[in-house]
């Protein structure tokens, strides 16, 4: 996924053994709150952001990693889950409305799931397979339900038309409902669904933790209204929700522990609060003025660094890796940068350390990467060759090899080395930003030293990831950030370099390597041995590094603070969030 | 009187129109895509034309005008079948970021606005005219020199800054204010102790910007008013000077404060953006800003926009109206 709104969203990541090195090594500054001390029950939980709302509170539209991980916990049951636990454990999928993670046939192109019994709503009725049957046509309703995962749309055997649209117009129109009924379809006993897919999908299972496969009641669906208040299946209910102002979660007396082998709501009360200036966000951390608050934004840079320098403040704070990789993508479409000597040129001019100097330093913001895979996925990562391993690499930059580099572009291609070091110069595309306004100057410096002619679009940042997605209007470099949506690098390498894949910003269906890399990736997406997948993954993330379709990676971070009150503190690794199922009142 | 009332509503009534056409027309003239801005983040082009036919931007922008306009007086539909919604005239439209008709929005934000709006009225209004007065009325003396520091301070302050300080060093450093319970709306009439302290610090914010100004404006006028011909008859009548200031100075002194005043709590009624946004208030200002920076909620930003203009316009109004009984010399004009 993006990193847009990255304040809020923190998209889906499995964290493995890897991580689990990377935290035994030292690198979790800070940790968790509560450890070891036994949760209790009772008094009221807040959480506090600058956010109006949440991005969306309806299932079927809900896709940002914390607000996933919110309502999961409180709110939605789901037909599998993450593990609440954290460390890499909490990366594993526990059944929760199913009795199992469900059960692939067919070559993984067919999935069960059989609802476990005496799970009910908030209004008391069963949650049965029509439930979740006709939460998962409401994907379909795009004109309807918007903003959410589309993976019900690209997975499902449903023909789609000329124009790329499903036959399926979802349950209000009802056009094609047929397709759907043969694509998902009920047990007699309305306990077990299954899923026909339109190919093979080992990681199925993994798409339905996503509340876009969980249940939605009909008669209680509102439509767009749904998304101010969804029927609750979890042990919490919405007692009140106001845009920009608050949300105020209370037990649900329809959830029974005894149905919910997955969650233990210890708090009375969960209160979010929206709205609040991001100073009083910071005063309130600070001063710990309210200590049963869990900030759910992180502080301001400035106030960021006090925090985490100030012992006084170690037992209210983490910091950890996100789930992001950030990088800018280098367009290799034509009249762009369509030339590997330029590409590798930019590579290694690239002043990434004097970068992550500017965004917070490497023990707030990141280290300097090596593949569009973070080392958190795993199985799927595997140290690079070349690129920043290559001996000529320099994190400040290296603008001597970059220089002999753009000698050698002049004679390989010297239409691009004549653009990027001419009047019409390198185009860098950046959000409007005062941090990217400094990063500008930074950037500059480093790829002039080299001999590019360095120029800048800013764009404004609402409206940088909608514009730079059309390809003719982006630049040449491109800046951006991505997440996996869950253990697996079929989230990752399609949707960054395949043309459809939805977020390419190397432009690189027009290189001579495509057809054989697009090959390559459809192979490795169909691929149900996993090790033999996850083998592929490794050797496509050192296709892209080869064809220096992205600058070089940074592995991101994020820091987290809490009050005093809040115990069962940890990082929920899938989530990139607290692990909120852990969250109690001291 | 009548004639000129209905001219000027009628002049109105164009203004508005005139703005309505304008913001489509900036709307649709942008250099973005609103359908693809907000249709998330795994969209592809079927994916866009869908969110373009819900947010209805599939038909050209002078049908788009022409459906708010019915809107307006006949109510609007959306989408089909059992996720249609409807909104009842007058409708503004309806915001698919917030999930409701535009006029349930501004219905709620509209009494927050307008608290704040009256609340730093009155105060600024009571403390710019009357440390004006006494400025001018010791001219050169103590109090003047207390009213000009004031009035620096007060100019010199903008409202992200003096908001900022009273909230962080006052509000909040005393515990004032629960920061939990900031922005939440609590009426005057269940829970007036409750309205006292939800108000009164954004008013104080508002108020002091406004008043340093009001003081200058006071104090010069009624400084100049005071050298007129008709205070030195009232004088050589042998009038007390409460009462020259009262009867003759001070009415011929404000009738320009008013007038400023009207026009400046009209635009107060359209949103105190920075103040509602310091503060978390739930009012027009947040309402728009959020509209326009977060959500691009064609909607919500032309109704707002639409609503800021008529307050304005309809305070000239008002002022026009009222400035013919203050002041007997326009009556007479």
């Amino acid at each position: 996924m993006s990193e847009k709104n990255m304040a809020n969203v923190r998209r889906r990541l499995i964290a493995t053994a890897a991580a689990a090195a990377l935290v035994a090594g030292g690198l979790l500054v800070g940790g968790a709150s509560g450890a070891g001390a036994a949760p209790t029950s009772g008094g009221t939980l807040y959480m506090i952001t600058h956010a109006g709302q949440f991005a969306h509170a309806d299932p079927q539209r809900n896709y940002t990693g914390q607000d996933i991980a919110f309502f999961n916990t409180y709110l939605y049951r789901n037909l599998v889950v993450y593990k609440p636990s954290a460390g890499p454990s909490g990366s594993g999928l526990v059944a929760d409305l199913a009795t199992n993670t469900g059960v692939p046939s067919n070559s993984a192109k067919t999935w069960k799931f059989t609802l476990r019994p005496g799970v009910t709503w908030e209004d008391g009725t069963a949650i049965t397979c029509a439930d979740v049957k006709y939460g998962v046509s409401r994907t379909f309703a795009t004109d309807v339900i918007t903003d959410g995962p589309a993976y019900a749309l690209s997975m499902l055997a449903i023909p789609q038309d000329a124009k790329g649209n499903s036959m399926y117009a979802g349950p209000y129109k009802k056009t094609g409902q047929a397709l759907f009924d043969k694509a998902v379809t009920c047990s007699k006993d309305n306990r077990t669904i299954t899923f026909n897919l339109s190919h093979s999908v080992a990681d199925f299972n993994y798409a339905t933790s996503y509340p876009a496969f969980g249940p939605v009641k009909a008669s209680k669906d509102t439509g767009d209204k749904y998304d101010l208040h969804p029927l609750s299946s979890g042990p919490y209910k919405i007692a009140r929700y106001t845009i920009n102002g608050e949300m105020d979660l209370v037990r649900n007396a329809k959830w029974t522990k005894a149905s919910d082998s997955v969650r233990t709501p210890y708090p009375d009360n969960v209160t979010v609060r929206f709205g609040l200036d991001s100073n009083v966000i910071d005063q309130i951390m600070l001063s710990d003025s309210i200590p049963n608050t869990v900030n759910l934004d992180g502080l301001q840079p400035v106030n960021n660094r006090a925090f985490f320098a100030d012992d006084k403040y170690a037992s209210r704070r983490m910091n950890v890796y996100d789930p992001y990789v950030r990088y800018y993508g280098l367009n290799s479409s034509a009249g762009h940068l369509d030339c590997l000597a330029v590409r590798k040129a930019v590579f290694f001019a690239w002043p990434i350390q004097s970068l992550i100097d500017l965004a917070g330093g490497t023990v707030f913001y990141g280290d300097v990467g090596d593949s569009p895979i973070k080392p958190v996925l795993g199985l799927d990562y595997a140290k690079t060759t070349g690129n920043t391993h290559d001996a000529n690499f320099k994190t400040a930059g290296n603008p001597a090899y970059a220089k002999s580099l753009l000698a050698q572009a002049k004679t390989d291609c010297p239409a691009t080395y004549a653009k990027v070091t001419g009047d019409a110069g390198i185009s860098i595309d950046l959000p409007n930003t005062s941090t990217q306004q400094k990063a500008s100057v930074l950037l500059k410096a480093g790829l002039d030293a080299a001999g590019f002619n360095t120029k800048f679009n800013f764009i404004p940042s609402g409206q940088y990831y909608p514009t730079v997605q059309d390809i003719t209007k982006q630049g040449d470099v491109t800046r951006a950030g991505w997440g996996a949506d869950w253990a697996n690098a079929s989230t990752v390498i399609p949707p960054l370099f395949l043309k459809d894949g939805g977020f390419d910003l190397s432009g690189n269906w027009g290189d001579a390597v495509y057809p054989d890399f697009k090959a390559k990736v459809d192979a490795a997406s169909a691929e149900t041995n996993r090790p033999k997948q996850a083998a592929d993954w490794k050797a496509l993330a050192q296709f892209a590094m080869d064809q220096y379709w992205i600058t070089p990676p940074i592995f991101g971070k994020a820091q987290l603070d809490w009050g005093s009150k809040v115990g069962g503190v940890a990082f929920w690794d899938p989530q990139g969030t607290f692990l909120f199922p852990a969250l109690y009142v001291k | 009187m009548l004639k000129f009332v209905s001219r000027r509503l009628a002049y109105t009534f164009a203004v508005l129109v005139l703005v309505s056409i304008v913001v489509f027309i900036i709307f649709n003239f942008l250099p973005i895509d609103p359908a693809r801005l907000t249709c998330g983040k795994s969209c592809f082009p079927a994916l866009i034309e869908a969110n373009r036919h819900r947010l209805g931007l599939d038909v050209p922008w002078w049908e788009q005008w022409w459906r708010f306009i019915h809107g307006l007086f006949a109510g609007r539909s959306y989408a089909e079948g059992s996720a249609a919604i409807v909104c009842g005239a007058p409708s503004f439209g309806y915001s698919f970021n917030q999930h409701s008709c535009v006029t349930t929005l501004i219905g709620q934000a509209f009494p927050v606005t307008f608290s704040l709006a009256v609340g730093s009225f009155i105060l600024w209004m009571i403390l710019g005219i009357s440390l004006g007065v006494l400025a001018a009325r010791f001219k050169g003396r103590m109090p003047d020199r207390i009213a000009t520091v004031f009035v620096l301070v007060g100019t010199s302050l903008p409202t992200f800054i003096s908001g900022l300080l009273i909230l962080l060093f006052v509000v909040l450093k005393f515990n004032l204010i629960n920061p939990i319970e900031m922005g939440q709306w609590m009426s005057p009439f269940t829970n007036p102790w409750g309205y006292f302290k939800e108000f009164i610090f954004p008013c104080i914010t508002l108020a002091l910007a406004y008043a340093a100004t009001y003081t200058r404006f006071t104090r010069s006028n009624v400084i100049e008013t005071s050298s007129e011909d008709f205070i030195r008859t009232a004088k050589a009548k042998g009038l007390s000077s409460g009462v020259i200031l009262r009867k003759h100075t001070l009415r011929a002194a404000l009738s320009p404060i008013l007038t400023i005043a009207g026009l400046d709590f009209a635009g107060l009624l359209g949103g105190a953006i920075i103040t509602e946004q310091i503060f978390n208030l739930p009012g027009l200002g947040r309402l728009s800003i959020k509209a326009v920076l977060t959500d691009y909620d064609l909607p919500v930003i032309l109704s707002t926009t639409l609503l800021a203009a008529a307050f304005v316009v309809i305070a000239n109004l008002v002022v026009d109206i009222a400035y013919a009984f203050i002041d007997p010399r326009v009556r007479v004009a």
